[in-house]
């Protein structure tokens, strides 16, 4: 049996949404019917928001198969979703969700591992960069794993996540200070 | 700091942004799109008119799953997941014994795992380390894996034509087999076929590769010609850079080495270039064939120039390695794979 996702909106998210694209409305609508280009075509919309969300919160080797599993169960959920416009938001509480579920199933430790998927050796510096950044306040990590890791403008973030851009703005330099006090980077400000 | 660049990537950098883009941008990474499950969705607040539909469709298929239910037994997956080595996962699961295989999953073993993944009437496949899989459909006559990367060995009893595996740059195609698969990452692979025949295929180009061959492919160009694994490397090297490279300045080079190389077995080489040349070039690989084995009476040079069907089938024919007619029956349209990255 399937379990509820509860719908958790991360601290900034407005309610006075945008309205949503025609476009999106009709991928939305094609792929809840089971048309699966209309879903694909949603993948890869959003698959760096999914990313960064999974990628601030799980070790890294796992968060491919865990982007699977969002959109996997999103795809077998669409016919919930009411409202066209909270599709981001709503994808977004997915990934959160699954990331908590792994986190309270995984027996292993979830120290940063030093690899990807692939066997690919992440560097220390990098290493160091990502745990900082997971010990941000989750609006923060989750906005600045969007903009710092995926490489996706201010605009796009809010654009992909429902967040009115005042938020997205406030998440980027609020996170992005933390981060340089956690990393030592006190000079500048 | 400049937080236009924080907000907008093609504002003036801020050097500390960039350098934390430089160092995370490290941890970027799109996963291949999940495989769906094959249905249609009973209903939806996204769309009346379909909810209407769907109600319908509901009561029929109520009592469809009522017939079926007294009359047939509930079908599930024929595919199973054994551990060979290490610890290989089924999603996020640890396999353990007669772990079983669903349409959507996805096999992952680690640089130290092994895994066996086996239906009794289709055959098994051993994946080895660092090596990703996934199941796509199962159905009678119908079984579909993707390798998203690593390397497995197929052993296949199924009918030709019935078990296919998808990659990033070609989808293998059993015709009563055994072969052994790798994909890295970049998309690159190849395939070396122990017994029987593989088809390669990729946006219809296909390859049709005999026991003891080998077929690169690659995701700007697709299935490679085969060559037999006893070849010179001198041919081997060379058939790869005109299969790669159509236009690079040693490709001259490289193609006349292919054509004087050939052995009387890499016939099956050069019918496989007839259709890959430039038409300029058509000729010359007509002769250094029709030199290794003579066209059939009928098979004439305008016809091979034209990639006539009728001329190139009898051809085939006559290089011994069977009837074109055995592969040409299992050919057919494939469905659609992930496209070229």
């Amino acid at each position: 049996m399937e379990r509820t996702i509860q719908l958790t909106l991360a601290p900034g998210v407005l309610t006075d949404r945008a309205a949503p694209s025609a476009g999106l409305t009709e991928r939305l609508r094609a792929a809840a019917g089971g048309d699966h280009e209309a879903f694909g075509q949603l993948y890869a919309d959003y698959v760096r928001m999914v990313h960064a969300i999974l990628l601030a919160r799980v070790p890294s080797c796992d968060v491919d198969d865990l982007v699977q599993d969002v959109f996997l169960t999103a795809f077998r959920r669409l016919g919930s979703l009411r409202d066209p416009a909270a599709f981001g938001g709503w994808l977004a509480a997915i990934a959160r969700n699954r990331a908590t579920d792994y986190l309270r199933r995984s027996r292993r430790e979830v120290n940063l591992p030093r690899a990807l998927p692939g066997g690919q050796q992440i560097e220390s510096d990098t290493l160091d960069a990502l745990d900082a950044l997971r010990k941000l306040p989750d609006a923060y990590r989750e906005t600045l794993s969007m903009r710092l890791v995926e490489g996706m403008s201010g605009a796009d973030i809010a654009e992909r996540t429902g967040m009115t851009p005042a938020s997205v703005r406030v998440n980027l330099h609020r996170g992005m200070k933390l981060l340089r006090e956690l990393l030592g980077w006190n000079d500048h400000e | 700091m400049s937080e236009d660049y924080l907000w907008d990537p093609s504002a003036p950098v801020d050097p500390e942004v960039q350098r934390l883009e430089h160092l995370l941008g490290r941890l970027r990474s799109v996963p291949p799109a999940p495989s769906l499950p094959e249905r249609v969705r009973w209903s939806s607040r996204l769309g009346r008119p379909a909810a209407l539909l769907a109600a319908a469709a509901a009561v029929l298929l109520v009592v469809a799953i009522g017939w079926r239910g007294v009359h047939a037994p509930e079908r599930m997956s024929p595919w199973q997941v054994t551990s060979l080595e290490g610890r290989p996962r089924v999603g996020l699961a640890a396999v353990v014994p007669e772990t079983r295989f669903a349409v959507g999953q996805t096999l992952v073993t680690d640089s130290v795992s092994r895994a066996r993944i086996s239906a009794e009437a289709v055959g098994q496949i051993v994946v080895d380390p660092d090596s990703r899989v996934r199941l796509i459909a199962t159905r009678d006559g119908h079984h579909r894996l993707a390798l998203d990367r690593g390397t497995l060995h197929a052993f296949i009893v199924a009918p030709p034509g019935q078990f296919q595996i998808d990659t990033r740059s070609a989808t293998a195609v059993d015709l009563g087999c055994a072969y052994t698969l790798h994909m890295a990452d970049d998309g690159n692979g190849l395939l070396s076929v122990e017994a029987g025949w593989v088809g390669f295929e990729w946006h219809g180009r296909e390859s049709f590769v005999p026991a003891g061959a080998s077929c690169r492919t690659s995701p700007i160009s697709g299935p490679g010609s085969p060559r037999y694994d006893d070849a010179g490397n001198d041919f081997k090297e060379a058939l790869d850079e005109v299969d790669a490279a159509p236009a690079s300045p040693g490709r001259e080079r490289a193609f006349r080495l292919v054509l004087q190389r050939a052995r009387r077995r890499d016939a099956v080489t050069l019918w496989h270039l007839l259709s890959r040349v430039q038409p300029s070039e058509r000729d010359e690989v007509f002769k250094a064939l029709a030199a290794l084995v003579p066209p059939p009476a009928g098979v004439t040079h305008d016809l091979v120039a034209r990639l006539d069907r009728t001329a190139l089938d009898p051809w085939w024919d006559a290089l011994g390695l069977g009837d074109a007619s055995f592969w040409r029956r299992w050919e057919r349209p494939l469905p659609s794979g992930p496209a070229p990255r």
